[in-house]
This record gives structure tokens, sequence and C-alpha cells, in this order.
């Protein structure tokens, strides 16, 4: 009698911790398809699937277009923790006619953080056309280096579109404890040695060279390798979180530096041969 | 030293909540710990896991977790200490002694080792140029557990199954201040665990 008890108990049992099994595994499946249900760790670098080498994608999407003679494009930077205003600046880029590309000069995220670009990609996959990034210093922070190189690239290179090629180096000295190695001049200087063609160059950084936060030591050098080539008349960076536009050392070099995404604003840049445009948008 | 610091200050909250125990059951050494627990994600790891000790009213638990995330998983291999408190103000029996506690509230601090992850900035910072530390982080979350006390041999345990709906500081932040773009789906995560009572 007290075994039949028993098992009928144990089947009762059974029968509920199934139940409760078959709704627990429903309820996980139901959010598993969810974006980062799990976390792990904060500092985790898990990508979603095509979040990979975005820059090279993007470039290749761009030469898909022939280039006009005139060469249109946004320069904006720095969305860091201004998720809001990003996507109204995604609105007011889709509105510019005949643009080509978007760079985004650097301060992708705040925190260094994985999810962080996941959330900037989700904003900047919403334009009409291709973007190309830059790293900040805020992307090296933690593990962002190594979410940056898995999400975008390599931390320097370069592409040619049209009658130009445009360069992005990491300018962010201060995150390598001014040790030397940030920018790197050797590559630049070849980057800017290797131009068969003659093309028209721009170099685009996060960190100005005369910023606080750029290598001291540095800064004549860098200067010096655009200031003494010829193609070399634009140089356009982002970091300082407003606008500023001018020969900064009265070398034949324009230094443009756009605003933050939480300032609203972010340049239009107008480039043809012989000539160029610069214009403040604020949205 | 901040890794000892840290240790410290979670054994020495380990011994508060221990001494409580020492009360409730004196057959007991006080730092012998009241259960274990193995949990998956939530921020501490992909897998983390260590001793824990209860209230004498069973209604707030604190627990040492030692957390583990493979690269495989994580893009990267990290290792993470945590210490976190949760309390569960109400439990409804079932039959068959099962039990539900409907609501937990709760909150850890995690510390997350490497050499990329600063507890202090480095001296080439200014001061102020960022404002949180990257090795240790907060977070916050709500849950509730479903449990049964067994009797194996002559004491009664507990065998309970755990979920907690959570965030941590730095997407906290990012969400209250992006309301528009970010919704309350994009900063939680869920953690599930298992505890196994002494």
């Amino acid at each position: 009698m007290y075994n039949i008890i028993l098992n009928s108990s144990l089947t009762n049992n059974f029968a509920l911790n199934r139940v409760t099994l078959l709704l627990l595994l429903f309820f996980l499946l139901s959010l598993a398809s969810c974006d980062s249900l799990f976390l792990y760790n904060p500092n985790q670098v898990t990508l979603l699937n095509g979040q990979s080498n975005l820059n090279n994608k993007n470039i290749s999407l761009l030469a898909s277009n022939p280039p006009q003679d005139t060469l249109r494009f946004i320069l904006m930077g720095d969305t860091q923790r201004w998720y809001d205003e990003s996507e109204d600046f995604v609105k007011s880029a889709n509105s510019q006619k005949e643009i080509s590309f978007v760079l985004h000069a650097g301060d992708i995220s705040d925190f260094g953080l994985a999810q962080e670009l996941k959330w900037v990609d989700r904003i900047m996959s919403r334009l009409n056309v291709p973007y190309m990034t830059v790293i900040g210093n805020h992307d090296i922070i933690a593990n962002g280096p190594d979410a940056y190189k898995k999400m975008f690239g390599p931390l320097d290179y370069s592409f040619t579109y049209g009658n130009y090629k445009f360069i992005f180096i990491n300018t962010n000295s201060r995150e390598y404890a001014f040790d030397g190695t940030v920018p790197n001049v050797p590559w630049l200087r070849a980057q800017l040695a290797d131009n068969p063609d003659g093309k028209e160059m721009i170099v685009v950084g996060h960190v100005p060279p005369y910023d606080n936060d750029f290598d001291k030591k540095l800064e004549p050098e860098f200067a010096g390798l655009l200031r003494d080539n010829p193609n070399v008349n634009m140089s356009l960076y982002g970091h300082q979180h407003s606008f500023t536009d001018g020969e900064y050392y009265k070398d034949g070099v324009r230094y443009v530096v756009t605003t933050s995404m939480g300032a609203r604003g972010y340049l239009l840049i107008k480039l043809w041969k012989g000539g160029q445009e610069v214009k403040r948008i604020e949205f | 030293m901040k890794k000892v610091l840290l240790l410290c200050l979670l054994c020495a909250q380990l011994t508060v909540s221990g001494q409580s125990i020492n009360l409730a059951r004196s057959h007991r050494r006080w730092f012998m710990p009241d259960h274990a627990k193995l949990q998956f994600a939530g921020g501490t790891g992909f897998l983390s896991g260590g001793p824990g000790y209860i209230s004498r009213n069973r209604t707030l638990e604190t627990d040492f977790l030692f957390g583990y995330l493979p690269e495989e998983f994580g893009g990267d291999a990290l290792i993470t200490i945590t210490g976190k408190t949760t309390y569960s103000p109400w439990s409804i029996s079932l039959p068959n002694s099962y039990y539900i506690k409907p609501f937990s509230l709760g909150m850890y601090l995690s510390y997350t080792f490497g050499p990329q992850f600063d507890w202090k900035w480095p001296k080439y910072y200014p001061k102020g140029y960022y404002w949180w530390a990257t090795s240790v982080r907060p977070g916050l979350y709500v849950g509730g557990k479903v449990g049964r006390d067994v009797m194996p041999r002559t004491r009664k345990r507990q065998l309970e199954l755990y979920y907690e709906l959570g965030t941590y500081d730095l997407l906290l932040i990012s969400y209250v201040q992006n309301t528009g773009f970010l919704k309350p789906g994009d900063i939680l995560n869920l953690a599930i665990g298992f505890k196994f009572g002494f």
C-alpha cells in the first residue's frame, strides 16, 4: 500500500517536472530570438551575423557606384551616448541629396563596449549610403579595440574612390600613454607615398594633431607629412565636440573638425578638382 | 592590492550574514556556507558558481560567485568574481513540498580580471577624463524562483531553480538618456541558476 502511494506521488512529481521543464524551454526559446538576451560579461565581444569587417564591406558597396566629378559626403562623429540624437542625424543625412557616403570621425561608443558599437551600427545601417569609421579614444577603452577590429576592421586603413584617396588613422595617443606608437607615422608616410595616380588625399583621424590628447612628440612629423605632400589639402577630425575649420598651421592644409551628435551637428563636404566646400548642418 | 581589498570587503559582508546563521543553527560553524549556486549568464560569466549564506528569516541571500567566460562564447576569455545579495520577501507553499518565491530583488558587484580593465585610471589621464571604472560593474535585477524541500538523509535541503532579469550601470544610464532608441529589452538580460541548500 505504502509503495503504491509513493509510486503515484513520484509519477505526479515527474509529470509536474516535465511540465515545468517544457514551460521553461518554451520561455527560453521565445526569448532566445532577442539580441543579447544572455549577457555573460559587459566586456564580451559577441557580434551579430554579418556584423564584421564593416568598413571593408561598406567600401565595396561604395565602389559599386560610379564616382561623379564632384564628390559629396558627410563628416559626423562622437555618437557616444547620444543614440536618440544619432537617429535624428540619420533622418537628416538621408534628406541630403547626392551624398556618396558618411564618415564617422570616431568615439562610436562611450564605454568601449561591443554592445554600444552594435547599437550605433543598428542606427547607421539605416543610412541610404555606406558609412566608414575611424577609431576614437572612447573606442579604445576596455575591450573596445578588439570589438572595433572584429566589427569594423583594422585601426589604420585607406580606400580610393574616384580621384580621391581617404586615409584613416588611429590618432588617440593618450590611450597608449603617449608611447610614440600612435599615430603610426611610418604607416602614414607609406600610405601618402603610395599614390601612383596622383590622387587628392584626405587624412581622417579622431584627435586633431594640435589637441592635447595627441602625442606632442609626433605632432611636428605628422603635420609635416601632410604639409609637404602637394596632394594633401584637407584633413578631417572629431573629438572636440565643436566645429572648427581652418589652416591651423598656416601651411596650406585645411583642418576640419566636426561636432558631436550631442551638439546635433555635422558637416556636408563637397570636393571637386581644385576646390572644396564645407557646410555646417544642424539638425 | 585592489583585488585583495575587494576580497576583504566581500569576506566582511559574508561574515555579517554568517553570524545570523550561527544563532539560527548552532550545530553548524558560522563560516560554513548555507548553500551553493551555479548560474548561467547574468553578466557574471558564462557559468558562475560559489557558496552563499541565507539570513535567519530566509529572505536575504548573499552569494560569492566565481565566473568564467570561454572565448568561444564571449569573444574573449574572462574571469569574474561577484558578490551579490538577493531579497525574496515572499514564499508560497505548494503541494509535494514545492514552493515558489515569486519575487526577488537583488544587486551585485562584479570584478573582471585583465590588464585592459582598471579600478583606477592610469596617471596619463587628467583627473575626471573618464568617470567610471572598467573592472568593476554594479548591477541590479529582479527575479523569482521555484524550489522544493527534499530530505535525502536526515536533514531537509532545498533545491531551487531561479531566474533573474537584470542590467548594469552603464546600460542603465544609456537607456535613461535614450528612451527613444533604446527599449527595456535592449538593456535587460536573463540569468538562470540552480541553488543547492546544504
